[in-house]
């Protein structure tokens, strides 16, 4: 089990010096000059090449990723180009906001999945299959920023239920108006989860009936009920362990949209106002913080299979 | 599959009727719902109440002398007091208590009014000013005001006179210095004066200024709120709170406003008559001082665009007034503009050559500079529909004299690059606008040679001189007829095609009042937020 997590860690390392490249690579190539933002019509040429100077922009773009690199090892994400706060600080500050949302609304999302899924797997191409399908292609191909209108025009403005915008009621600091506020966005992302997770749930659940155990339990009488929530089940929990991994980069960076919407103060919104003003430390920030979220949930979903299906331990 | 069908097509009946029942359901309130929990049913001016006004991003920084964004500018103004302000030419004095050039325009002398604090108590004296001066000269601050303080290629010199004296000395006659001045707001001296870097200093995140409001609380992509500030010298503000609550989604935004979440805020055109049938908003219209104009690139590599029988015949081309219709829905939102200088600007005029509505006229022009077959490149930022809109206009009226037009849409990050920058000749039309202030200087690095801003590549000697020349014309009078003379060659040259001086649209909700005394303000959206109050 041990040799198992420590081959798993060294493998990671390679990948995150890629993930490094790549997005360092990327913002570089992207349009817009960041020094643009410093700059004023009153400016003289000289007054930039200053300002680039300052911020070491002139340098060739190796010297630059490598103390990109450097300042990253020693903890320091650098600072914004737009309002010089460090870059970390305003990960963190908006980290809580993110997490909560996304925890909420990916528990959401599976537990409707697993019952929407077990029982389209189980009536295969019968109507309650097709009625389930037809939900996920809707999850699918719906836009989230429309759904988002949509419900904020029907619960907040027709109904006056819910609030339509914020994670706060002004002044206000309790889990019950953070929670009330909570619920549109929650709402609206676990809709674009369910409807990967259905088709996930739906297709292990046809894989699953065709196993012997299946057979036996029909043999031995038990009920359609039975053999599905109670023994598929088990079977079927088993790869939204790699799903939940799957889903640890989307933590941080899976509702940019969405938070952008409902004007959530998380790390998505952070990221939309950085691609605006091409912040390239934050943006560089927040992909390798997704990246390395991303890269820690699968290795801890395949330490977690380990302990939930003792095959994979025998299996080097 | 019989049976799917049936049941895709019943499910996706259900969904749309809930859909239009629910659309269509009259059981609106006609009060907003109020989920801050404030209500008030009193009509008279009083004390109290608090007002949410819609940002649409977090505040770059909190800090005068470095804000340029809209949304740190517009908090700004209520949480530090400007020296004095200008509207239509007549000054309103803050801080200030009298402003006064010497004869020569070479010193100017500012009183301060007796008895000033900032929010924490301390006096405001002659050296906040001096120090705030001297750190926009400093070059290691990196404020972004240096510039405007450096005159023919020197600074100007700041010292104290006594506590409330304040005498500035220009390396050279500069009428224009009170439209510098009225940029640059007093930052305390006491809490920066031994910060190496200001603009990263943490003080800024508690900001101390002398405004009518001062700073409560700061929450990071959601708002950010300002209480009374009861020693205000022009008097106890009404309000309690202020908050400036940010809205990024423009769809959103005005969600929130149609849901009495937000009091104020900008709206478009387009979305005007949404927020006026509510009937819980007043629609505000008023001038940016901004002009939008078509950006006309000398420099283009068809080599055509610099002869200015070319410029002229695509204004002639156009309808002024159709254009204005095709992007700003309604004249009640935008003036028909003829000069480069904006209304509110000193000395404006716009009686001025003007190549418009005459496609016959615009054949014989093109047909003269032996130009056949033109294509012109129209670059517009990719989703800004005004932009669009103009461009598809001018496209289609170019046709029928015979010039193609493409329209490229392109990511704003990428047209900034392109259109700002000092020499790309691979594009030939753009949108544009600027808002310039109240003095024709300020526009001179619009229109001269070889300029930092001059995006159209346009050049006259005779402009450049005369602008020359009004910058330090100490003259009211003779500074008027140079810088009419100025207007007067650009629009001959058609150096740019003038589109309409843009009016931005503010929704008020009617729960307010003293609107008029608080004077909506470019940018700012508000002068004087103290004036307004709850009826």
């Amino acid at each position: 089990m041990r040799q198992l997590i420590v081959k798993r860690l060294a493998q990671t390392i390679p990948m995150l010096f890629f993930v490094s490249i790549v997005c360092f690579a990327m913002i570089k190539l992207a349009p817009g000059d960041p020094v643009m933002s410093f700059v004023t019509p009153n400016m003289h040429a000289e007054d930039i090449e200053r300002i680039r100077h300052n911020l070491g922009l002139d340098q060739p773009a190796y010297v630059q990723y490598v103390q990109w690199l450097k300042q990253l090892l020693s903890g320091n994400l650098g600072y914004s180009l737009i309002n010089h706060q460090p870059v970390l600080d305003q990960i963190l500050d908006r980290l809580p906001a993110t997490a909560g949302l996304m925890a909420c609304a990916i528990g959401l999302a599976v537990m409707i999945a697993i019952p929407l899924g077990l029982v389209a797997g189980a009536n295969r191409n019968r109507w309650p299959d097709k009625l389930i399908n037809l939900i996920t292609y809707v999850g699918i191909s719906v836009p989230l920023f429309w759904l988002a209108i949509l419900l904020i025009y029907f619960f907040a403005i027709k109904m006056h239920w819910l609030p339509s915008m914020g994670m706060r009621t002004i002044g206000v600091q309790s889990a019950a108006d953070v929670l009330k506020h909570g619920i549109l966005p929650c709402t609206v992302l676990a809709f674009g989860f369910l409807a990967v997770y259905v088709r996930y749930i739906r297709s292990s659940t046809i894989g699953q009936l065709k196993e012997e155990y299946v057979l036996i339990q029909k043999a031995f009488g038990s009920s359609r009920y039975t053999i599905l929530f109670r023994h598929v089940m088990k079977h079927v929990l088993l790869p939204i362990i790699t799903l939940l991994g799957m889903s640890m980069g989307d933590l941080v960076t899976g509702a940019i949209v969405t938070e952008t919407v409902f004007t959530w103060p998380g790390i998505g919104s952070l990221g939309m106002t950085a691609v605006r003003g091409m912040d390239y430390p934050v943006l560089m920030g927040i992909t390798l913080f997704s990246s390395v979220l991303l890269i820690l949930g699968n290795l801890l979903a395949d330490i977690l299979y380990g302990f939930a299906d003792p095959r994979i331990k025998t299996m080097r | 599959m019989e049976m799917s069908k049936k049941w895709s097509t019943a499910i996706i009946f259900v969904l749309l009727t809930a859909l239009i029942t629910a659309c269509g359901s009259s059981s609106d309130k006609t009060t907003p719902s109020d989920n801050s929990g404030q209500q008030t049913e009193t009509s008279a001016p009083k004390d109290g109440g608090n007002l949410i006004i819609g940002v649409g991003a977090d505040p770059v920084i909190l800090n005068p002398n470095y804000a340029g964004d809209r949304v740190s500018l517009t908090i700004d103004q209520s949480l530090y007091a400007p020296l004095f302000q200008v509207n239509n030419g007549k000054i309103t004095y803050y801080l200030a208590d009298s402003l006064t050039a010497s004869e020569d325009s070479m010193t100017y002398t500012l009183k301060l009014k007796s008895g000033l604090t900032w929010h924490d108590g301390q006096p405001l004296t002659a050296d906040d000013v001096v120090f705030t001066i001297n750190s926009i000269l400093d070059e290691k601050q990196n404020s972004m005001f240096r510039g405007n303080l450096i005159i023919g290629g020197k600074p100007i010199e700041v010292s104290k006179v006594d506590d409330l004296t304040v005498a500035f000395k220009m390396p050279q006659a500069a009428p224009a210095f009170e439209a510098t001045l009225v940029q640059l707001t007093p930052i305390p001296k006491h809490i920066f004066e031994n910060e190496a870097d200001i603009e990263k200093s943490t003080k800024n995140n508690t900001p101390v200024g002398s405004g009518p409001f001062k700073f409560k609380e700061y929450k990071t992509g959601e708002y950010v709120t300002l209480e009374r500030f009861d020693n205000y010298f022009g008097g106890k503000p009404h309000l309690d709170t202020v908050t400036y609550r940010i809205a990024k989604d423009t769809n959103a935004a005005n969600l929130a406003l149609q849901n009495g979440e937000l009091n104020i805020n900008y709206v478009s055109p387009q979305d005007a008559p949404t927020i006026e049938g509510t009937g819980n908003y007043d629609l505000m219209p008023y001038s940016e001082g901004r002009l939008s104009y078509i950006l006309i690139n000398e420099n283009s590599d068809l080599g055509v665009l610099n002869k200015k029988e070319v410029r002229q015949a695509l204004g002639y081309a156009l309808n002024r007034d159709e254009l204005i219709t095709a992007a700003y829905l309604s004249s009640e939102y935008a003036d028909a503009a003829h000069s480069f200088l904006t209304p509110d600007t000193l000395f404006h005029t716009n009686d001025v050559a003007t190549f418009d509505n005459d496609p016959a006229k615009a054949k014989e022009l093109l047909q003269q500079a032996g130009v056949t077959n033109l294509k012109l490149r129209f670059v517009v930022k990719s989703g800004d529909k005004t932009q669009e809109a103009i461009a598809l206009y001018v496209q289609q009226k170019l046709k029928d004299i015979g010039v193609t037009v493409e329209v490229q849409s392109i990511d704003a990050s990428a047209l900034n690059s392109k259109v700002y920058s000092s020499n790309a000749t691979d594009f030939d039309l753009s949108v544009a606008g600027y808002i310039m202030g109240f003095d024709p200087d300020a526009y001179s690095i619009l229109f001269t040679t070889d300029n930092s801003s001059n995006y159209s590549h346009y050049s006259n000697k005779q402009v450049d001189e005369l602008f020359q020349k009004g910058a330090g014309e100490s003259d009211a009078t003779k500074r008027g007829e140079l810088y009419t003379e100025a207007q007067k060659l650009v629009a001959e040259d058609a150096a740019i095609y003038p589109i309409a001086y843009t009016k931005t649209i503010v929704a008020v909700d009617k729960r307010f009042g003293g609107i008029d005394e608080a004077v909506l303000k470019p940018v700012v959206i508000f002068e004087d937020l103290s004036k307004l109050y709850m009826k």
